[in-house]
């Protein structure tokens, strides 16, 4: 009987130590490495859009030039954090011939980030996006009062092609959402990923 | 004489309305040729409630807000409304109040007659009630901000309104809310933060969609919610027994009815327009 109840406790423990190390795996935050190595101190990753476009239903905003600032650094329990301080978008267009974009401009910066890892892949997350857009156009509903988009935004990171990717699936992975009032937006978007400053051409990665 | 009605038909229709094509006929009553409407609305409110002191009313009868609205503030994002051009900015929709005029039973207090009356209108079945909501002030005194309504912050729509209750018994001029004292709903699609004993809700702007080639935003099941405004007491019920008539249904209806204990939920289908769009059609 007393063999059998400490039995009945190590299975218990067991269960608990693998229930611990799937949630800790799921959960795990990786660190930014240079060249293999992880980072210490900060650094600057600059890049511009590869592609990029925001899909508010039936309007599509795509900017020629969509760059990006963000200050990266890995906190004393070695997560990669960050934050985006600078997001200019330049000639920004729409599908349709009735809107055009007067303005389109990043709010409330910097926009904090974060690393994290889903299910084996590893994730960029920014929260509080504000993005405000000024459409214009003399038919163009949208017109005369900004619409602001907000939330946050969830983005795989390949480290082969060291590139950022967000799309509806990098949405759904890390339950990030960007939304105008109440209505969903897409966001697409694929951005490299480069150091600026002290680790200037060499290789970043994840992990 | 078939021709002469025709005319007058089409002379009345022109003074009133533009014939506009396809989607935008909605707005056939917009004043888009003013130059002071930027855009055209169309709101049709397809359920909610209205709890009006004691009394809880459901709308199950279509309610059509319409008109026009100009440039908005640049800091208040408030736009001026622009009444709509056949007059009926908001249409004369009655709903029916559950209960009727079962649920307004004098009390022993009341004056003899009162009892009278209303065991006469109970005992022949005349006793259901309509609530119409009706604008108290001109349109111009709507307030909309489209920029609140998207961000579901703040004021979205403004409307100084008056409910009118309706029933032989009641007869035709029993309001609560008057033109000097309206009711006066400041809707968001944010939350409220009302006094006790009401507590937060909170509206939603609804699922925004361009259509027409963006010519057309439409929001689907938006919510426009107010529950911090008060209610002055029923006046000109039971007609020429008002006097009498009235403190009836204010006790019933728990009139004067302080903030805090009223509650307004608009749940609505919008479509908005560019005048110039619509002029275009």
């Amino acid at each position: 009987m007393k063999l059998r109840k400490s039995i009945l406790l190590l299975a218990s423990v067991a269960v608990l130590i693998v229930s611990a190390t799937a949630a800790a795996t799921a959960s795990a935050s990786p660190a930014w490495k240079f060249n293999g190595t992880e980072l210490t101190g900060k650094e600057t990753i600059v890049g511009a859009a590869i592609s990029s476009s925001l899909t508010i239903p039936g309007v599509t905003t795509e900017c020629k030039h969509f760059l990006y600032n963000m200050k990266i650094s890995n906190n004393a329990e070695k997560k990669g954090t960050g934050e985006i301080t600078e997001l200019p978008l330049f000639e920004c267009t729409t599908q349709t011939k009735t809107c055009t974009v007067a303005s389109i401009e990043a709010k409330k910066l910097p926009w904090p980030t974060h690393l994290v890892t889903v299910a084996g892949k590893n994730y960029l997350v920014v929260e509080k996006v504000e993005v405000e857009i000024d459409y214009a156009g003399e038919l163009c509903a949208f017109s005369e009062s900004p619409v602001i988009l907000k939330g946050s935004a969830g983005g795989v990171v390949e480290n082969s092609t060291q590139t950022a990717e967000f799309n509806k699936t990098t949405f759904t992975a890390t339950g990030t959402q960007l939304k105008v009032g109440a209505t969903s937006v897409e966001w697409k978007g694929l951005f490299p990923t480069e150091g600026f400053e002290v680790h200037r051409e060499q290789e970043l990665t994840v992990g | 004489m078939m021709a002469l009605f025709g005319a007058l038909l089409a002379l009345g229709v022109s003074s009133s309305a533009l014939a506009h094509s396809g989607e935008f006929s909605k707005f056939n009553f917009c004043p888009s040729t003013n130059t002071e409407v930027k855009k055209c609305l169309l709101s049709k409110t397809v359920g909610g409630t209205i709890i009006l002191g004691k009394k809880t009313t459901p709308i199950v009868n279509e309610v059509t807000l319409q008109g026009g609205y100009g440039k908005p503030n640049s800091e208040t994002h408030i736009s001026k409304f622009y009444e709509a051009t056949n007059g009926i900015t908001l249409s004369k929709t009655p709903q029916p109040v559950p209960g009727g005029l079962l649920g307004i039973v004098p009390p022993e207090s009341s004056p003899p007659l009162v009892k009278l009356l209303s065991k006469f209108f109970f005992e022949n079945s005349i006793t259901g009630v309509n609530a119409t909501l009706e604008l108290a002030k001109p349109a111009s005194e709507i307030q909309i901000s489209e920029f609140n309504l998207l961000v579901e912050e703040g004021l979205a729509l403004k409307l100084p309104v008056k409910v009118r209750l309706e029933n032989p018994f009641l007869g035709s001029s029993c309001y609560v809310g008057s033109s000097s004292n309206p009711l006066i709903w400041n809707l968001t699609t944010g939350e409220t933060s009302p006094p006790e004993p009401n507590k937060p809700i909170k509206g939603t702007s609804g699922l925004l969609e361009g259509k027409e080639e963006d010519e057309i935003v439409a929001l689907i099941g938006n919510e426009l919610v107010e529950n911090a405004w008060a209610a002055p007491e029923a006046t000109g019920c039971g007609g020429i027994l008002s006097f009498l008539v009235d403190p009836v249904i204010n006790s019933v209806l728990g009139l004067p009815a302080k903030a805090g204990l009223n509650t307004s939920i608009l749940k609505n289908n919008l479509d908005v327009a560019s005048a110039a769009a619509v002029n275009a059609h």
